[in-house]
């Protein structure tokens, strides 16, 4: 028996190790994600038996009208999330400058990404409120009336998107100062010698040695655009009639308020394969990078 | 550096810089302070209307109390620590040895198991919604705190495991052949070798994954219900129907539910900054 | 006209002065190496000529032109880094053609430029490739033909060959030499390792603590160092040297003595003062010792002896000489012999040296106080 114990334990150990994690995430995340695949092809309602319906639901969903705006909106939250980084470069840009009290400032400016989305998407609501908010009182300066943002199907999305912006951008911000702290000085030195300042120096020779992090920062921002659900959840319920509902949330609202988890796993079946291709993106990017290093 | 530090003799231009800093923050946080001074009004104002005039009677201590006493905010507050910190200690367990496999004893697959947790993290929440949904029923743990215990420790040993098997794999190869060649097992190399090193990174993923899960606002409502168990997230947003024009208790309420967070934040930045860009600059 | 004029440099961080009172000309077409040890400022003196570290005050000028406020790009100036600083995203065309480039300079002009500078450094077949292709001494090819193209008044050089391994260093200083002839360019070149500043300079500039010790030729400097620091810096292996004390006092000479080596004469260069009783160094060239006769110089050990083939160099021990700034409590003496010695560790032997030959330091900046030595060439 110890003899055994003695061969193998060089292997043993380290697969007792890594076990608790695979089975755990194993069975919680990746089964829970293949077994919605299963759902999808059935009519349920979470109680009682699952009926096989095959493609039915996806048929049912590509001619609902709802499932079109979901995904329009997920396409808008997509688009204006792509301000993210360039804004948090800005400000990562402005804010890096060693003088005494910046480190404090830089700080603020970080703040709002730890807020939980429920806190920002309650800020915000406030801010957005007709009559009493903080818009209404920056238009009241102006003599004007802030529209009511969320009650307005057209507008109700950007405003959404607007205030999701602001942890994104602040996400971003991190990852570009952080960035710009590991430039390459010589490189900079060599640029200068060259001539190149200002936006040449930006574009020529600070940006190309930021790769990796645009590459990050646009990945983990496309990724978010389309997970968005807190913030549509807390401030409109996917309202006003479903104008500003996204693909997590129409699908969040057919399984637990209307019972069809069948239907429900369709969306997010869809909402999975659209975010497969950022994943994949990403993963290839990073096992690249992983193969080189190692 | 880039941009160009501006240089100490420039002291107009510095303050001009300053100014220009300070300003674009306060922009930057208006939104906060709005709620922070509406969470110092008084019930009258707010009734009268007056939300940004001078203040009649002001209710700071009214509001941060009447949060804590007529609401369940107290209940939802002690529900978020008993679920966050159990799963961060959970997470730091389950990743520092998945990640000590992954970067120290490869396997056939290993890459493709660390692409899974890497790609699991990024995962919409909705794709695994109802089977974990239907798992925690027929466990018995729908609604309770041990549910979000039980997914937020899976869900997050995704991105943790991720996490330590990078920092892992970057310690000195040295360390880990001296410690073999001295005849050390893998369970004499973790403890004497990998738990030494690894507690910098330790410190940085705690505080993320208890960023992470205490803001966590989807399962909170999809795997809780009743006001016993739910965290602050989820009643923060209840108290939202319940409260619908009494700003004043809900900024406070916000505010309650931003603090640990945000005091984590400053108080621990360092670790915070580092662990978030881990990975992002070296690549 | 001087190439490159600095008048009264300094630099301070804070309190602490990196550049102290730096005035230096340099001509045209002259290889200026300045060699110190690490922390003495040379890197930060190249810098601020380079335009990168702002100085505190002082004047610079370049061809006649006042450039101390001009930026970087501006200054006619171009440098090779020690870690190269190729940007790794362009070309080696590229690469060499962006400080052009950013001149707006029109394109059949930067392509005729690079075409020159990589046909000298034999990189017309790497232009397409990416740094990261190339091998290191292509690298550092590409940095320089980068500065080549650039056709600057001045070509700075910051540690250019530390990171290349010893074969290759050999190589590119007998080509940056060459190439130095025949652009006919003024350089200013830094390194720590003082081969290079012997073999590559027309002139040398020691710097030590922020401050120019001496500047001069690499063989009048070996001949002739103006004190302690420059004699200790310069030379490899290092000057042996010995505390003294002024016993007696002559017109042109002084009569020092030490414990072991007794008393004897060293010539004293004119306007010298010393006082008897004063404490001196005594300084010989590990060359400048020769074996003696039985009864005759020194007695030492042998504690370890290098035999580099047509030389030797020997290591011994001569306690009873009390050593500047020995920390073992032995007097080390380095003896350079200019032929194969059948000795070995433990031997006992007897070491001489001719006073002509010895360097006299003392005074308060432990000046040389010996005469000069005339010019081996």
């Amino acid at each position: 028996m110890s003899n055994v114990w003695r061969r193998h334990r060089g292997w043993i150990t380290p697969a007792i190790f890594i076990l608790p994690a695979i089975v755990l995430f194993g069975v919680v995340i990746v089964a829970s994600s293949l077994q919605s695949v299963w759902i999808s092809l059935h009519e349920w309602d979470g109680f009682g038996p699952m009926q096989w319906i095959g493609l039915g639901n996806y048929e049912e969903l590509f001619a609902d009208p709802q499932f079109y705006t979901s995904l329009k909106n997920n396409v808008i939250w997509l688009v204006i999330f792509m301000l993210a980084p360039p804004l948090g470069l800005g400000i990562a840009l402005l804010v890096n400058q060693q003088i005494k009290g910046m480190r404090i400032v830089k700080s603020l400016f970080f703040v709002p990404l730890v807020l939980a989305s429920v806190a920002v998407g309650v800020v915000f609501t406030w801010v957005y409120t007709p009559q009493f908010g903080l818009l209404a009182l920056l238009f009241s300066a102006f003599g004007a009336s802030a529209p009511a943002l969320l009650s307005d199907e057209n507008l109700v999305t950007f405003a959404v998107v607007f205030a999701a912006l602001w942890p994104q951008i602040a996400f971003c911000m991190v990852l570009y100062l952080a960035g710009l702290n590991s430039l390459s000085e010589d490189l900079i030195g060599a640029g200068r010698v060259d001539g190149a300042r200002g936006w040449n120096m930006l574009r020529h020779v600070v940006l190309p040695q930021l790769t990796q992090v645009s590459f990050i920062a646009i990945a983990i921002t496309a990724i978010g655009a389309l997970r968005s659900f807190d913030m549509i959840s807390v401030m409109t319920q996917g309202g006003p009639f479903g104008s500003s509902s996204v693909l997590a949330y129409q699908m969040y609202e057919q399984s637990i308020f209307s019972y069809r988890f069948g239907y429900g796993a369709a969306i997010a079946t869809i909402l999975f394969l659209i975010m497969l291709v950022f994943i994949v993106w990403y993963l290839n990017r990073i096992m690249r990078a992983e193969d080189r290093s190692a | 550096m880039y941009p160009r530090p501006i240089p100490q003799t420039a002291v107009g231009l510095r303050r001009a810089y300053m100014v220009l800093v300070i300003a674009i923050l306060v922009l930057w946080l208006a939104p906060l302070f709005a709620i922070l001074l509406t969470s110092a009004r008084s019930t009258s104002d707010i009734a009268a209307g007056n939300l940004w005039g001078w203040p009649t009677q002001f209710g700071l201590i009214d509001n941060y109390v009447g949060v804590f006493t007529q609401t369940p905010m107290a209940r939802f507050f002690a529900n978020s620590l008993l679920i966050t910190v159990p799963a961060v200690v959970f997470v730091l367990a389950l990743s520092t040895l998945a990640g000590f496999v992954l970067s120290k004893y490869p396997f056939r697959g290993s890459m493709l198991v660390f692409a899974i947790f890497i790609g699991g993290n990024f995962l919409p929440a909705q794709i695994m919604m109802i089977p974990v949904r239907d798992l925690m029923v027929r466990l018995g743990l729908y609604d309770t705190t041990w549910a979000l215990i039980v997914f937020h420790t899976a869900f997050q040993t995704g991105f943790a495991t991720l996490f330590m098997r990078n920092f892992i794999a970057a310690l000195p190869k040295e360390l880990f052949e001296a410690a073999r060649a001295e005849g050390a097992s893998p369970t004499q190399i973790l403890i004497h070798v990998v738990l030494p090193l690894v507690r910098p990174a330790l410190a940085a993923l705690a505080i993320l994954l208890f960023t992470f899960i205490w803001n966590d606002y989807f399962w909170a409502v999809v795997l809780t219900l009743s006001d016993t168990v739910k965290p602050v997230t989820a009643g923060l947003a209840n108290l939202r129907g319940q409260y619908v024009s009494a700003w004043n208790v809900i900024s406070a309420a916000t505010v309650i539910v931003a603090v640990p967070p945000v005091a984590m934040f400053f108080l621990m930045q360092r670790h915070f900054i580092a662990g978030l860009t881990m990975g992002a600059v070296k690549g | 006209m001087s190439s490159l004029q600095l008048r009264n440099i300094e630099k301070n961080y804070g309190n602490y002065h990196a550049l102290r009172g730096i005035n230096l000309d340099v001509a045209p077409g002259e290889f200026i190496v300045m060699v110190g040890p690490s922390g003495c400022g040379k890197s930060t003196l190249l810098k601020s000529i380079a335009g990168l570290e702002p100085i505190t005050s002082g004047t610079m000028i370049i061809n006649g032109r006042d450039v101390t406020r001009a930026e970087p790009g501006e200054r006619g100036i171009a440098m090779v880094f020690q870690s190269y600083a190729l940007y790794p995203h362009m070309s080696v065309a590229e690469n060499m053609g962006f400080g052009l480039r950013m001149a707006k300079r029109p394109k059949p002009e930067i392509d005729a430029a690079v075409a020159r500078a990589a046909k000298i450094l034999r990189l017309t077949d790497q232009l397409d490739k990416l740094p990261r292709q190339l091998s290191g001494g292509q690298r550092q090819r590409v940095a320089i033909g980068r500065a080549i193209t650039r056709a600057p008044e001045v070509f700075l050089f910051d540690e250019p060959l530390s990171n290349l391994d010893a074969a290759l260093r050999t190589q590119m200083r007998v080509e940056l030499s060459t190439l130095h002839a025949e652009l006919g360019a003024t350089m200013v070149y830094v390194t720590h390792d003082q081969v290079e500043a012997m073999t590559m300079a027309s002139r040398i500039v020691v710097l030590n603590q922020g401050r120019i010790e001496q500047v001069g030729s690499p063989l009048d400097l070996y001949r002739n160092p103006d004190n302690f620091f420059v004699a200790g810096f310069l030379g490899a292996p290092r000057m042996n040297f010995f505390e003294a004390s002024v016993v007696a006092l002559e017109e042109g000479w002084v009569r020092v003595s030490n414990p072991g080596a007794g008393v004897f004469s060293i010539a004293l260069r004119p306007g010298a003062r010393l006082e008897v009783g004063d404490t001196v160094k005594v300084g010989v060239r590990p060359e400048a010792f020769h074996l003696a006769e039985e009864d005759d110089g020194l007695a030492a050990s042998v504690r370890l002896v290098e035999h580099l083939g047509r030389e030797t160099i020997v290591y011994a021990d001569a306690t009873p000489l009390l050593s500047v700034g020995s920390d073992t409590g032995t007097s080390n003496v380095t003896i350079h012999l200019p032929d194969i010695v059948g000795l070995a560790a433990g031997a006992s032997i007897r070491i001489a040296f001719d006073p002509d030959q010895a360097y006299l330091f003392g005074g308060p900046d432990d000046q040389t106080l010996s005469p000069p030595k005339a010019s081996a060439i």
